[in-house]
């Protein structure tokens, strides 16, 4: 086994409830984005490009369709005989054994993993921000600021600093105080969920942190803050470029959206920095006689008879003669028959909206979720119906 | 399906297809957006099942090896067989055409010797259609048969050139094989060669052995000259069939996958059509694009008209542009208010601003890889 500078942990088990219907059968990390994507291909391709070969997956909710995506990594180029890919489910030891109580706690049951490989650095990402990087210009700055710990930041908004871990920083970046989703706090310089660790301190933090009756076994709340206490070097690295968190339905479907502006979004079509995912083998897309698409992403396997504007189709969609999809996203291989008519609707994995529905339709005054509709994976909408913006249709 | 392995001849470089075969083979020659042709009998044999495959190389391999890699999208990066890359004969052989030469055999007779299995499934590269051998394989078995022979039925002679014609006794044992000289078409259906069959293994060792010193001899030539002392039947095809002889019915058959139910037959049913993943974003359809009636790949940027066309991937159309009824391969680049129709272009081309190119239906107009236009 090759000796690895930096490897990867990626914390994939959260259950994302807060994304509804499209996480009930699945976990937030394997949820289908921009067509043909699915969440996590974000961070596994930046693993890829920047050249980190050795990646351990944590997975814990609903963990079948994450698994089964990510094999062996061989679609990301992960699959080496130095490293790789490794997902890894909680389990139970000689004489404990227990779910993953946080995110810092994850790490701390794969304690092992890590020993194994036993690198100088560890990288701990998140599945679930859509977001381009290079982790090796972070890690030259952790190595250049002698770091212990390199946080990476990006300036937000000052309306949504109450959403995200702030970090407070003196003038040369280094980091003087961190405090998880507060009103008012001190600067705008958000907590992108992304760490370096040098594997000594993050080894000694993990294990200290066990100890501790109090502690929610969470990064953000309780080893960052500590660590800052403890007097380690924490600087903060400042990330420029397009990050989004895509944790709520909201979030979700503008991420989705701004893909197609074009201008301050993900780029998928740069052919340097490229973005990989495992996909099946479907033919080329279908576009019908009379079909009409305006702005919108159409993936291979689908089929358009009808109107597409604005919109985002996977692989495998289907759109039926007279049909109107208008600012909507319709997942892989979910259907709408003929003549129906979506508006702001997020349709499933293979659901189906039966001929003659109107969905996502008003009174718009101030609806749930900014009036945007979700179908639930296999759900199938009876023929005819009508349903208001802003529902969730579940089928439990 | 330990007991069949797989034997594909895509060699045939036959200068068909004007410019589009003039770098690569018929079988690397890109076909319904983001295949290639030789992609539908590969997948053929890995969907029945194969998992040795052997495939014979023409002398300009470049783009088919880019194109097969490992043999990893068709499952076939195996540690138990997997696919086998057979150097194909080539010098001064190539203007002879054939079909299965036994040459390229000879070169290759380690492939056949080294496993233990019952039968071999050869086939040709040039032909769209997707078959699953089981019904076959299993009439093979089942008559203790030396060589079967699989037979599509078509009234078009003249699409069936270079094919021989069989004729089938009651117990669909072949009793004849004619080549096929007569290309006025006579209304009748007829019964043809399909470039696949099934043979036993140790008879094609035997047949390779025993033809050995004479350089040019076809498989086909070898099983006709022995028909008498052979057991051969012959198992019909009844799926669609696409015969590739030239441009105009490269397009044809290009332009028949417009049609659903062929779409279906072919690309979308049970069996699907495996071929290289290039890791594409989605097409994107700009503010003013139309599109009807087309196939279209993935990664391609769409800001003008297209229409009755198959794009493959990455192809940009700018604002402005009309395509109708043609093919345009990887990359090309058709800049603003340029005009195409009935034009068939190759990889990488560039067409300036505002030109028009024009071919007709029975003559589409072939531009090479990497013009500018």
């Amino acid at each position: 086994m090759q000796k690895q500078e930096c490897m990867a942990m990626l914390l994939a088990g959260g259950q994302g409830s807060r994304l509804g219907g499209l996480t009930h059968s699945r976990a937030k990390p394997a949820v289908s984005f921009c067509g043909k994507y699915r969440i996590i291909d974000f961070s596994l391709s930046n693993c890829a490009n920047s050249n980190i070969n050795t990646v351990g997956v944590l997975t814990q909710y609903k963990p079948f369709s994450l698994n089964s995506y990510i094999g062996l990594g061989s679609a990301w180029d992960l699959d080496n005989p130095f490293g790789g890919v490794h997902i890894l489910p909680p389990y139970v030891g000689d004489n404990e054994g227990s779910w993953y109580r946080g995110t810092a706690n994850a790490i701390y049951q794969n304690l092992d993993f890590i020993n194994y490989y036993d690198p100088k650095y560890v990288l701990i990402i998140s599945g679930d921000h859509i977001y381009k990087m290079n982790y090796l210009s972070m890690l030259k700055f952790h190595k250049e600021k002698g770091a212990d710990i390199t946080i990476s930041t990006i300036e937000v908004p000052w309306e949504e600093v109450s959403r995200f871990g702030i970090v407070t920083v003196d003038e040369d970046d280094k980091v003087v105080k961190f405090t998880e989703k507060i009103q008012d706090p001190e600067s705008n310089l958000a907590s992108m969920g992304i760490y370096i660790f040098n594997w000594s301190v993050l080894r000694q933090a993990l294990l200290d942190d066990a100890q501790d009756p109090l502690t929610e076994d969470d990064f953000g709340k309780n080893i960052i803050p500590k660590e800052i206490t403890l007097g380690k070097k924490l600087f903060a690295y400042r990330f420029k470029g397009y990050w989004r968190d895509v944790g709520t339905i909201d979030s979700y479907y503008n991420a989705n959206m701004e893909s197609l502006s074009g201008k301050d979004s993900i780029d998928l079509f740069d052919p340097v920095q490229r973005i990989f995912s495992n996909e099946d083998i479907l033919p080329p897309q279908y576009v019908g006689p009379t079909a009409k698409i305006e702005n919108s992403l159409i993936s291979n396997g689908c089929v358009v008879l009808g109107e597409v504007s604005h919109s985002i189709l996977a692989p495998g969609a289907y759109v039926g003669e007279g049909s109107i999809v208008k600012d909507s996203i319709l997942l892989p291989h979910a259907k709408v028959h003929r003549q129906s008519t979506l508006n702001r609707t997020i349709v499933g994995e293979g659901a189906i909206i039966m001929s003659q529905c109107s969905v996502g339709m008003g009174p718009f005054s101030n609806p749930r979720q900014s009036g945007i509709t979700v179908v639930e994976d296999h759900f199938v909408l009876g023929k005819g119906s009508v349903i208001q913006a802003g529902r969730n249709l579940n089928a439990c | 399906m330990r007991n069949v392995i797989g034997l594909l001849f895509a060699n045939n470089s036959a200068n068909i297809l004007q410019g589009l075969a003039f770098e690569r083979s018929i079988a690397a020659v890109p076909f319904g957006g983001r295949y290639r042709l030789l992609d539908f009998a590969l997948s053929s044999m890995v969907n029945t099942g194969i998992r040795t495959i052997g495939l014979v190389t023409p002398r300009q391999y470049r783009s088919l090896l880019d194109h097969l890699g490992a043999g990893k999208e068709w499952f076939l990066d195996r540690k138990t067989g997997g696919l086998f890359i057979l150097p194909g004969a080539i010098q001064g052989l190539s203007a002879q055409g054939g079909k299965f030469r036994l040459k390229d055999l000879q070169l290759n007779i380690e492939y056949l010797q080294k496993d233990f299995c019952e039968n071999v499934v050869i086939s040709g590269c040039n032909h769209v259609f997707n078959i699953n051998y089981q019904a076959a394989l299993h009439l093979h078995a089942s008559k203790q048969a030396d060589i079967t022979l699989i037979y599509t039925e078509s009234m078009d002679s003249a699409a069936m050139a270079g094919k021989e014609r069989l004729s089938i006794g009651e117990n669909q044992e072949i009793l004849s094989i004619q080549e096929n000289n007569s290309p006025e078409t006579t209304g009748l259906a007829q019964v043809y060669f399909a470039d696949m069959l099934i043979i036993r293994r140790k008879l094609l060792l035997e047949i390779v052995e025993g033809y050995r010193a004479i350089e040019t001899v076809d498989l086909m030539e070898a099983i006709q000259e022995n028909l008498p002392s052979l057991k051969i039947f012959g198992v019909p095809f009844k799926g669609y069939f696409g015969t590739i002889n030239s441009v105009k019915e490269y397009f044809d058959r290009s332009m028949e996958l417009l049609n659903p139910l062929i779409r279906k037959e072919v690309l979308t049913g049970q069996d699907q059509i495996h071929t290289k993943i290039v890791d594409n974003p989605p097409t994107k359809h700009g503010a003013h694009a139309q599109v009807s009636n087309s196939l279209v790949s993935s990664g391609c940027t769409i800001e003008g008209e297209v229409h009755n066309s198959i794009l493959s991937r990455g192809v940009t159309v700018e604002a402005g542009a009309i395509i109708r009824n043609s093919i345009v391969m990887q990359k090309c680049k058709i800049a603003a208010e340029a005009n195409l129709n009935y034009v068939i272009l190759d990889k990488f081309v560039k067409v300036h601003a505002g030109n028009e190119l024009k071919g007709n239906k029975n003559t589409p107009l072939v531009v090479l890889k990497g013009s500018l236009v």
